[in-house]
């Protein structure tokens, strides 16, 4: 059949990063889709984008249309994890708990390996 | 420079506000309560102050529309009747009028200093900070969020500097850099007047800053105070800046080079309206109280402002004596 008008069964629209850029130079476009759709393939909208590489000030920038994002949340749109993370960040949504729990995770991991470097040392 | 008028917003002018638009709106309706006891004092926007500035500024057209850098075209003639050329003048002197509009004369920003969330448990998962910029397409760029999620967890409103890179990088404007050029440096700047392009940085500067932002009045004054150093006032005669430095130097009271200089250039209608805008400014001082009594107008309108007001006395007085002595010979001839 047509490969252009694509029809699916089931499937749902989410809000996700979809990666373009380059070798060693990624960029991520906040982009509402179907969910059953190729990561960087047909959108229906660009809602944003995010640059995670720092620039000159030392800042990674991303930029969210938040109008158009309430739209699509509005419309019974999901959203990806890591677009949740991002959007709890931004402080559009509250902080998502894998955020919290991933802070308290690290600092426990750099506690046990600070207290392993330690007791060596005594020892 | 002390706050600007407390007329409230009905005295601008409707052509300015529809230019200035939220700039007028804004800066004047803090004052509105204050100082209304006393006389208010003028405003930049005020119509009386506006016009005197306008008429000093002159519509010399063969500067106004000095060749631009632009495409190589040969001259075009046109065979025009009498009545055809004054058309064609009238129409230029509407069109002269539009680039003459003057730019905003503002006080200086607030810095922004907005917390929005702490959340301190955030504190060494990430290095560096996010800055988020709402693209919605209607609002204006002065209402948007921009918001910094700093590595310390803190979620805070961006500074005045971020803002304008964010809103430069995604709603680019024309003539406008991301990074402000190096020639905004003080260093540099001196470099640009010894070339006399005064107009030049001032036309960059009003594409690159916006109005209330430090770096604009700083390179603003720069230039008005390097022009009054050298008097080279005519460099921004009938440009669009004039009234600009002359409001600058008025309310600074240093007008006595910019009053030798039109009357070594017999414009003595400017040399009054001058002296009667200073009198708009600072109704306290001697010379005003004086021209309210007598009505004075003209020559003696100088004479008394130059006895009481100015520094440079005697350099004035030189100058009227050679004009008058210009105009009693070229009326004796």
């Amino acid at each position: 059949g047509s490969r252009l008008l694509k029809g699916y069964r089931g499937g749902h629209v989410v809000i996700r990063f979809a990666l373009g850029g380059c070798a060693n130079r990624p960029f991520f476009r906040i982009v509402a889709a179907h969910s059953k759709r190729a990561r960087d393939g047909k959108y229906l909208e660009q809602l944003g984008c995010l640059d995670p590489l720092p620039n000159v000030h030392g800042e990674r920038v991303a930029g969210l249309n938040l109008e158009r994002l309430r739209y699509w949340l509005g419309c019974g749109a999901q959203l990806s994890r890591p677009a949740e993370k991002l959007l709890g960040l931004a402080g559009f949504l509250p902080l998502h708990p894998m955020t919290v729990t991933g802070a308290e995770r690290l600092r426990q991991r750099r506690q046990r390996e600070q207290q392993v470097g330690t007791a060596p040392a005594d020892g | 420079m002390a706050a600007l008028g407390a007329r409230g917003c009905s005295a601008v002018p409707a052509r300015l506000r529809a230019l200035w638009g939220r700039h007028a709106r804004r800066g004047f309706a803090q004052d509105a309560g204050e100082a209304k006891a006393a006389k208010p004092r003028p405003a930049f926007t005020d119509e009386a102050v506006q016009t005197l500035l306008y008429k000093m500024t002159g519509i010399d057209l063969h500067k106004v529309f000095r060749p631009v850098k632009k495409e190589l075209k040969p001259p075009q003639y046109k065979l025009m009747t009498e009545a055809q050329l004054q058309e064609a003048t009238r129409k230029a002197i509407e069109e002269a009028k539009e680039k003459l509009i003057m730019p905003p004369v503002l006080d200086e920003r607030e810095p922004i200093d907005d917390v929005l969330a702490e959340d301190k448990f955030l504190e060494g998962t990430e290095t560096t900070k996010y800055v988020f910029t709402d693209l919605t397409y209607s609002t204006p760029h002065r209402e948007r969020f921009i918001v910094v999620r700093e590595p310390n967890g803190v979620l805070r409103k961006a500074t005045w500097e971020e803002r304008d890179r964010m809103i430069q990088i995604f709603f680019p404007k024309e003539g406008r850099r991301v990074i402000p050029p190096a020639l905004f440096k003080d260093e540099h700047l001196g470099n640009v007047f010894q070339q006399d392009r005064h107009e030049d940085v001032l036309n960059m500067c009003i594409a690159q800053f916006e109005p209330d932002s430090p770096d604009y009045i700083r390179v603003h004054h720069r230039t008005y105070d390097d022009i009054d150093k050298r008097a080279k006032y005519d460099l921004l005669r009938s440009t669009r800046h004039f009234g600009g430095m002359v409001w600058y130097l008025v309310n600074r009271k240093r007008t006595d080079g910019l009053l030798i200089d039109m009357i070594n250039r017999d414009l003595l209608d400017d040399a009054t309206s001058l002296i009667s805008l200073y009198h708009m400014l600072h109704p306290e001082c001697q010379s005003a109280k004086e021209a309210e009594e007598g009505k004075l107008k003209g020559v003696d309108l100088i004479k008394v402002f130059v006895k009481t007001e100015s520094q440079r006395e005697g350099y004035i007085q030189l100058a009227l004596q050679a004009y008058e002595e210009a105009m009693a010979t070229s009326t004796a001839s």
